[in-house]
């Protein structure tokens, strides 16, 4: 990707903005796949997860590369540096999602999602999910209102996140189990544990994704952090 | 110029109704009823910290019938790096000409509004210009250093300011003072950083040295007069990469002491080396003044926003 010309110049950004959301795209059907196979107990699905978590590792350093190549050759000012900038640190948010996939892929591999029965990661799954992609939507359209609504809708999430892991413990607590129970259990229950939590700081990437992409349209970094 | 401002123009009361981008005539002649963005005054209000050197307000200059600088109000702070950007014919070299009177020697030009130094009018009655511009130096786009020695291109404002005392009958009557001559060619050549490359050469052809030290030089020499405002025009436009870095160190060096006002084409030069930029736009109209920060990394205006990320047209 080399811009000879403004024109050029202005074709490698608006490639960079394309190449960002076919990645999301490649995370969130990894992210799908994790939340089936954890779903239905497909080990087959899992393992193809865990192998496609190298095709977005490669992706994001090629982007990560494009992103360095137009500041050091094009040195965007304004609206554009804030675009750049703020891809390049969405790029490290949909890797880190990418990881994250691949943990809820080695879960699957590992054992049954139906451990407690009142916990049903699927939902959460479905919400996290949903707020991936309207954070990348947001960042596609360059929607300041959607991001602010993703930010808004994260702390219902953590509150579900939270309840879950409550129940799980709560359930562990009133099973009363003796030694030989809780041995039998650990694995099962520090894997949902691990879940809930993971899932969690998913939609906290959501969350960022938001958050950079408001600071590229309107140079307000109020929802970072 | 190439800005050329109708009458009916100028007869506007409000001067931001004014539409066309009128840089030619084919242009102005098909973009009737077309609005260009209009500038807002909190985009050029800006306070900058720090103690006001120089208060520019509502000013006015006219060259002939053209309309080179549209009620410019823009305060400059003191021991900082003002930068001036815009594309050529925007009034930005015009503003900074205004502020030690150097448009006087054009025929032509017309300046109303108020240019203050410490809250002194420069352009009232009775001011001293050779005072005025050892107060507020200037140094321009390509060197020009006088064909004399080193030595003598740093010591001929002093002399010629009557700091130091040369001539004939000072030596006779022993007024003349060789060692304070020495001592501030030294310190203004040091002080530009040009003493360690010249010191033992002193006496040679200031004509001999390259590019980039000569605009040092040129630096020195407005230097030891003791300015306290320096004006440079492009100062670094005719330099190579090295001799442009050096420049731009300096420039931030001198701004410790001094208040600097730089007129630059290369962006990248204002957002490295200044506080605080202004944004001059064709039509002789400043349209954003604010942190340099905040100029590059989100400018108010559209057009601001455009020019420095090199959308033009």
């Amino acid at each position: 990707m080399i811009a000879v010309s403004r024109e050029a110049y202005r074709e490698s950004l608006d490639e960079l903005r394309a190449d960002v959301e076919s990645m999301a795209d490649g995370v969130l059907w990894q992210l799908r796949r994790a939340l089936d196979a954890l779903e239905g107990g497909d080990r087959g699905l899992a393992r193809e997860v865990i192998e496609g978590d190298e095709r977005v590792n490669r992706r994001y350093l090629d982007l990560e590369g494009d992103c360095v190549e137009l500041i050091a050759l094009q040195q965007p000012v304004a609206a554009d540096l804030r675009f750049v900038v703020a891809s390049f640190k969405i790029l490290t948010d949909l890797e880190r999602v990418g990881d994250l996939a691949t943990n809820l892929a080695r879960y699957a591999l590992a054992g049954s999602a139906d451990v407690v029965s009142d916990v049903r990661v699927g939902g959460i799954g479905e919400t996290v999910t949903g707020q991936l992609r309207a954070a990348v939507d947001a960042y596609a359209d360059a929607d300041s209102e959607a991001c602010r609504a993703i930010a808004d809708r994260d702390d219902a999430l953590d509150a579900a996140c939270q309840n879950a892991s409550d129940a799980v413990v709560r359930e562990l607590i009133a099973s009363d189990p003796d030694r030989w129970e809780i041995e039998r259990l650990l694995d099962d229950v520090s894997r949902l544990l691990l879940t809930i939590r993971d899932l969690e700081r998913i939609g906290d990437h959501a969350v960022n994704v938001a958050a950079r992409t408001l600071y590229m349209n309107d140079g307000d970094l109020e929802l970072v952090y | 110029m190439s800005q050329t401002e109708n009458a009916d123009a100028e007869d506007a009361t409000d001067a931001t109704a004014v539409t066309a981008n009128r840089t030619d005539g084919r242009r102005a002649s098909t973009t009737a009823g077309e609005t260009v963005e209009e500038t807002r005054p909190e985009w050029t209000s800006y306070e900058a910290s720090g103690e006001t050197k120089v208060a520019v307000e509502d000013l006015d200059v006219h060259y002939g019938d053209d309309h080179a600088l549209k009620g410019v109000s823009m305060d400059i702070p003191e021991e900082s790096v003002t930068a001036l950007i815009g594309p050529s014919g925007c009034g930005k070299s015009t503003y900074l000409r205004c502020l030690n009177r150097m448009n006087d020697r054009i025929r032509a030009a017309s300046v109303d509004g108020t240019v203050e130094l410490d809250g002194e009018d420069v352009y009232q009655d009775g001011v001293d210009l050779v005072e005025l511009r050892k107060r507020v130096g200037m140094v321009f786009q390509s060197p020009n250093p006088f064909p004399k020695s080193i030595r003598e291109n740093v010591s001929y404002g002093p002399r010629k300011h009557g700091d130091i005392e040369t001539g004939l009958l000072a030596r006779l009557t022993g007024r003349a003072e060789p060692e304070r001559e020495a001592r501030l060619v030294e310190r203004s050549l040091e002080r530009a950083a040009l003493w360690e490359e010249v010191n033992d050469r002193l006496d040679d052809n200031a004509l001999g040295l390259s590019g980039g030290q000569q605009q040092r030089l040129c630096i020195a020499r407005c230097l030891a007069v003791d300015p306290e405002v320096i004006l440079m025009d492009e100062p670094a436009s005719a330099l190579d990469p090295i001799a442009t870095a050096k420049i731009e160190d300096l420039i931030e060096d001198l701004a410790q002491d001094y208040t600097v006002v730089v007129v630059t084409h290369s962006m990248q030069q204002a957002a490295r080396v200044s506080d605080q930029t202004a944004v001059f736009l064709t039509g002789g109209e400043l349209v954003e003044y604010d942190d340099t920060e905040k100029i590059f990394e989100n400018p108010e205006s559209q057009r601001v926003e455009d020019y420095v990320s090199g959308k033009f047209g």
